[in-house]
C-alpha cells in the first residue's frame, strides 16, 4: 500500500515521534499519580480499620454491641461496614449478611460482602479486616472503598480532557521543530547543489549561533574558501603557463610560414625546420620546467633525506660552470673553506644551487664577475650566488621570493627565469629560507637556519 | 667542421623491444619510428597483457608508459623483478622523477623518460639499455688510440699524453664506458653530473667542447663526434 506523500516526509515522521513520546510521557505520569493516590488511600483505611477492630475487640462483650450500634449509626455516608458473628457463623448484629471467605486474621483485604442495611441485599465491594474473639465470635469492621475507585474515575477523565489539548500541542511543536531542521536541511542542500554546480562563491547560511549547524556550517564555508583560492591560484598558474608558452609558439608558427613561402632549396626548408624544432624544444622545456616546480612544491616530504655536506656541493657547482663562464669571459669565482653538514636532499639542493649559478653566469655581460660562496653568518650557513648583471629591481623582489613562477611581473623581467622558481620551491621543501638581494648586481641567498 | 655521421651504427636490427602504452596514437607512433630504426616492437595496450607478454621474456628490452588504466607501470615492474625477470625497462612518463621510487628504479639500472621527449632522445636510451654491458672491471679503458687509466687517472692518446681535469676525466671515463653509443645531452647531465634540471646555458656543450680539443687534435681523425640535434658519440677512428 502506498501512503500519502506527505506520511512520508521527514517532518511528518519526526512530528509523530514527538507525539508519541509526549502522549506515553503523560499517560505514565497520570498512572503514576493514581497508583500512588490509591496506594495512600488504602493503607490510612488499613490503619483506621485495624484501629477500630482493637478498640472494640477490647471491650466487654455488652459494651462492644454498643460500641457496634454507636459505629453504624454516627456513618451518615454510610460507608462503614460492621458485623458480629457467633463461632457458628450466626449474625449477632450488625450490617454485614456474613464472614467473607478467605480472611486472614488481622489483617485488612480486600472483599465483595452483601450489605443489609441500605435497602435491601447489595453487594459491594469493600475493605475489610476481622479478628476471632476470647468467646468464639468472629467481628468483622469494614469501610467501602468506592472513593478510590472514583479517584481512578477523576484520573482517567482527567487523562481524556488533558490529553487532547496535549496532544495537539506536542503535534504543533515536533512539527515546528522538524520543518525548521528540516527547512535548514534542505536549504543546506540547496546551496550545495549550486556549489556542486560551480558556484564555488556561494556559501551556506549561518544563523549567527553556536549551536552544532552553524559549526558545521563555518568549517565547511571554511574548506570552501580554502577551495576557491586554491582553485583561482590554478586558473592563474594555467594563464601564465599559456601566455609563456604561446610567445615561443608564435614565434614557430611564423617562422614556419615563412618558411613555407621563401624557402628556396631543401636545405633552406631544413634551416626552417630546424629552426622551429629548437622553439619547440624551448615549449618543452618550459612545460617541464614547471611540471618539476608543481611537483616539488607539491611533495609533502623529502624522499631522499641525509646529511649533506655543502663545501663539495658548492665546488661541484663552480666545477660545473666555470668552462661556461670562461667562454663568456664572466669571473666564476668559488669560495667555500669552512663546511657544514645539512639535512637535506643531495641532488636537489645541487640542483637549486647550480641553477643559482646557471641563472647568475647567463646574466653577466661579458668581462663581469661571478661570485659562488659558503659563508657563515649569525651562526647560518649560507649559499650566495652573487653577479654583476643587471640585478632585480626592488619592486620586485618580494613577489619574486614569494611566488615565484606566478608573479607576473618577474616572469617577464629579463634575468628572472623559471630557474629561480625551481630554487624557491627547493628551498621551501626543505624548510630553508631564500633571499634575494642587491650584490654588485643581484645577490641570491640559500640560507640553512641553525637548526638543521 | 666536424663530420656529422648518421645515427648509431644499426647493430640493433631486429632487436625484439615491448611497447606497453594504452594510448594507441602514441604507441603506433613509437612503433613506426622504432621500425625505421630496425627494432621489432611488440605492442601491449594495457598492463596485463604487458605483464603476460614481458613474462615470455622474448623481448630485450620493454618500454612502458607509467600510467596505464588501472595500474601503476612500476607495480608491473616490481611483478617482473620479483619474479626474476630482468628485462631492462624504460619507463615513459608525463609525471617527473622526484619521487623514490623512481630513483629506486635507475638505481636497478633501468632508465626514465618525460613526457614529451624527442625521438632521438627515445632510441639513445634503448640503445644504452640493450647495450648495458655487463660491468668492466678493468682498470685501463681503451677505444682505438684512446687509453684511460683509472688508477694512475692518466688518458693517452697513442703516444701522446692528454692532460684532463677532473670533470673532463669523468666525461670521459662516462663516454668510453659507452663507446660508439648515442649520448644524449639529457643523458650526460643526469649520468655524468646527476643534474635533472634543463640548463639555460650550453653547459653540455661547452664541456664537450673542452673535451674534444683535448682528445681530437687538429691533424688527428675525429673520435668524438657531435650529432645534430641529439648528441654526441665516441667512437674509435675508421
Amino acid at each position: 500500500m502506498r501512503l500519502p506523500e506527505f506520511v512520508r516526509t521527514t517532518t511528518f515522521r519526526w512530528t509523530l515521534a514527538v507525539a508519541g513520546a509526549f502522549v506515553l510521557c503523560v499517560v505514565v505520569l497520570f498512572g503514576f499519580v493514581y497508583w500512588q493516590t490509591a496506594t495512600y488511600m488504602t493503607s490510612t483505611f488499613d490503619a483506621l480499620l485495624t484501629g477500630e477492630l482493637q478498640i472494640i475487640a477490647a471491650d466487654s462483650p455488652e459494651r462492644r454491641l454498643t460500641q457496634i450500634d454507636n459505629r453504624l449509626r454516627n456513618d451518615p455516608r454510610r460507608v462503614r461496614i460492621t458485623g458480629l458473628f457467633a463461632a457458628d457463623g450466626h449474625r449477632i448484629t450488625g450490617n454485614l449478611e456474613s464472614v467473607p471467605p478467605g480472611l486472614v486474621p488481622d489483617v485488612p483485604a480486600n472483599a465483595t460482602i452483601v450489605r443489609l442495611d441500605n435497602g435491601g441485599r447489595e453487594r459491594e465491594k469493600v475493605r475489610v479486616v476481622a479478628r476471632t474473639l476470647q468467646g468464639g465470635e468472629v467481628l468483622v469492621i469494614g469501610r467501602n472503598v468506592d472513593e478510590i475507585a472514583q479517584i481512578a474515575d477523576i484520573v482517567r477523565r482527567g487523562l481524556a480532557l488533558g490529553l487532547l489539548p496535549a496532544l495537539g500541542l506536542a503535534l504543533v511543536i515536533g512539527w515546528v521543530l522538524s520543518s525548521r531542521a528540516q527547512d535548514r536541511l534542505s536549504e543546506v542542500n540547496r546551496k550545495i547543489q549550486r556549489i556542486a554546480a560551480g558556484d564555488l562563491r556561494e556559501r551556506l547560511p549561518t544563523h549567527g549561533g553556536n549551536d552544532p549547524f552553524d559549526q558545521l556550517a563555518v568549517s565547511v564555508n571554511r574548506m570552501l574558501g580554502e577551495i576557491e583560492t586554491l582553485i583561482q591560484e590554478i586558473a592563474g598558474i594555467g594563464d601564465n603557463i599559456a601566455h609563456d608558452l604561446r610567445t615561443p609558439l608564435t614565434r614557430v608558427r611564423v617562422r614556419l610560414e615563412r618558411g613555407r613561402e621563401r624557402a628556396q632549396t631543401l636545405e633552406e626548408l631544413r634551416t626552417v625546420v630546424d629552426q622551429s624544432i629548437a622553439g619547440l624544444d624551448q615549449s618543452l622545456t618550459i612545460i617541464t620546467a614547471l611540471l618539476r616546480i608543481a611537483e616539488i612544491e607539491h611533495s609533502r616530504r623529502l624522499e631522499g633525506i641525509s646529511e649533506v655536506s655543502l663545501v663539495p656541493l658548492v665546488r661541484e657547482a663552480g666545477d660545473l660552470y666555470e668552462p661556461i663562464a670562461e667562454d663568456k669571459s664572466v669571473t666564476l669565482k668559488v669560495e667555500a673553506t669552512e663546511d657544514t653538514t645539512v639535512r637535506g636532499d643531495r641532488d636537489l639542493l645541487f640542483e637549486a644551487i647550480a641553477n643559482l649559478v646557471d641563472n647568475a653566469v647567463k646574466f653577466t655581460p661579458a668581462g663581469g664577475r661571478v661570485e659562488l660562496s659558503l659563508l657563515r653568518r649569525g651562526g647560518e650557513s649560507v649559499v650566495r650566488v652573487s653577479d654583476t648583471g643587471p640585478g632585480i629591481p626592488e619592486t620586485e623582489r618580494d613577489a619574486v621570493t614569494k611566488r615565484f613562477y606566478r608573479s607576473d611581473k618577474s616572469r617577464r623581467t629579463e634575468g628572472l627565469g623559471l630557474g629561480l622558481s625551481l630554487v624557491a620551491a627547493i628551498v621551501k621543501l626543505h624548510g630553508f629560507r631564500f633571499n634575494i638581494t642587491t650584490g654588485p648586481g643581484c645577490a641570491a641567498e640559500i640560507v640553512f637556519p641553525r637548526a638543521h | 667542421m666536424m663530420s656529422t655521421p648518421e645515427m648509431a651504427p644499426r647493430n640493433w636490427l631486429m632487436a625484439r623491444l615491448l611497447l606497453i602504452e594504452d594510448d594507441k596514437e602514441t604507441a603506433e607512433e613509437i612503433r613506426a619510428e622504432l621500425g625505421d630504426r630496425g627494432f621489432d616492437v611488440d605492442w601491449a595496450a594495457n598492463g596485463i597483457e604487458g605483464l603476460d607478454k614481458a613474462r615470455s621474456g622474448e623481448a630485450e628490452a620493454i618500454i612502458m608508459d607509467r600510467l596505464l588504466p588501472g595500474m601503476d607501470g612500476l607495480t608491473i615492474i616490481e611483478a617482473l623483478r620479483q619474479e626474476g625477470t630482468r628485462t631492462p625497462v624504460l619507463v615513459l612518463s608525463a609525471l617527473g622523477a622526484v619521487d623514490d621510487r623512481i630513483r629506486g628504479l635507475r638505481a636497478g639500472g633501468d632508465d626514465y623518460l618525460t613526457k614529451p621527449f624527442a625521438t632521438g632522445e627515445l632510441i639513445a636510451r634503448i640503445e644504452a639499455l640493450l647495450r648495458r654491458p655487463a660491468e668492466i672491471r678493468d682498470t685501463v679503458l681503451r677505444v682505438g688510440p684512446l687509453e684511460l687509466d683509472l688508477i694512475e687517472r692518466t688518458a693517452k692518446r697513442g703516444d701522446r699524453s692528454i692532460d684532463l681535469l677532473p670533470r673532463e676525466f669523468r666525461l670521459l671515463e662516462y663516454m668510453m664506458r659507452r663507446k660508439d653509443q648515442m649520448l644524449t645531452r639529457a643523458m650526460l647531465l643526469e649520468e655524468v653530473w646527476r643534474y635533472k634540471f634543463v640548463p639555460q646555458t650550453n653547459l653540455v656543450d661547452v664541456h664537450m667542447g673542452r673535451l674534444r680539443r683535448k682528445v681530437d687534435e687538429p691533424n688527428e681523425p675525429p673520435m668524438i663526434h657531435n650529432v645534430r640535434g641529439m648528441g654526441f658519440i665516441l667512437r674509435a677512428p675508421a
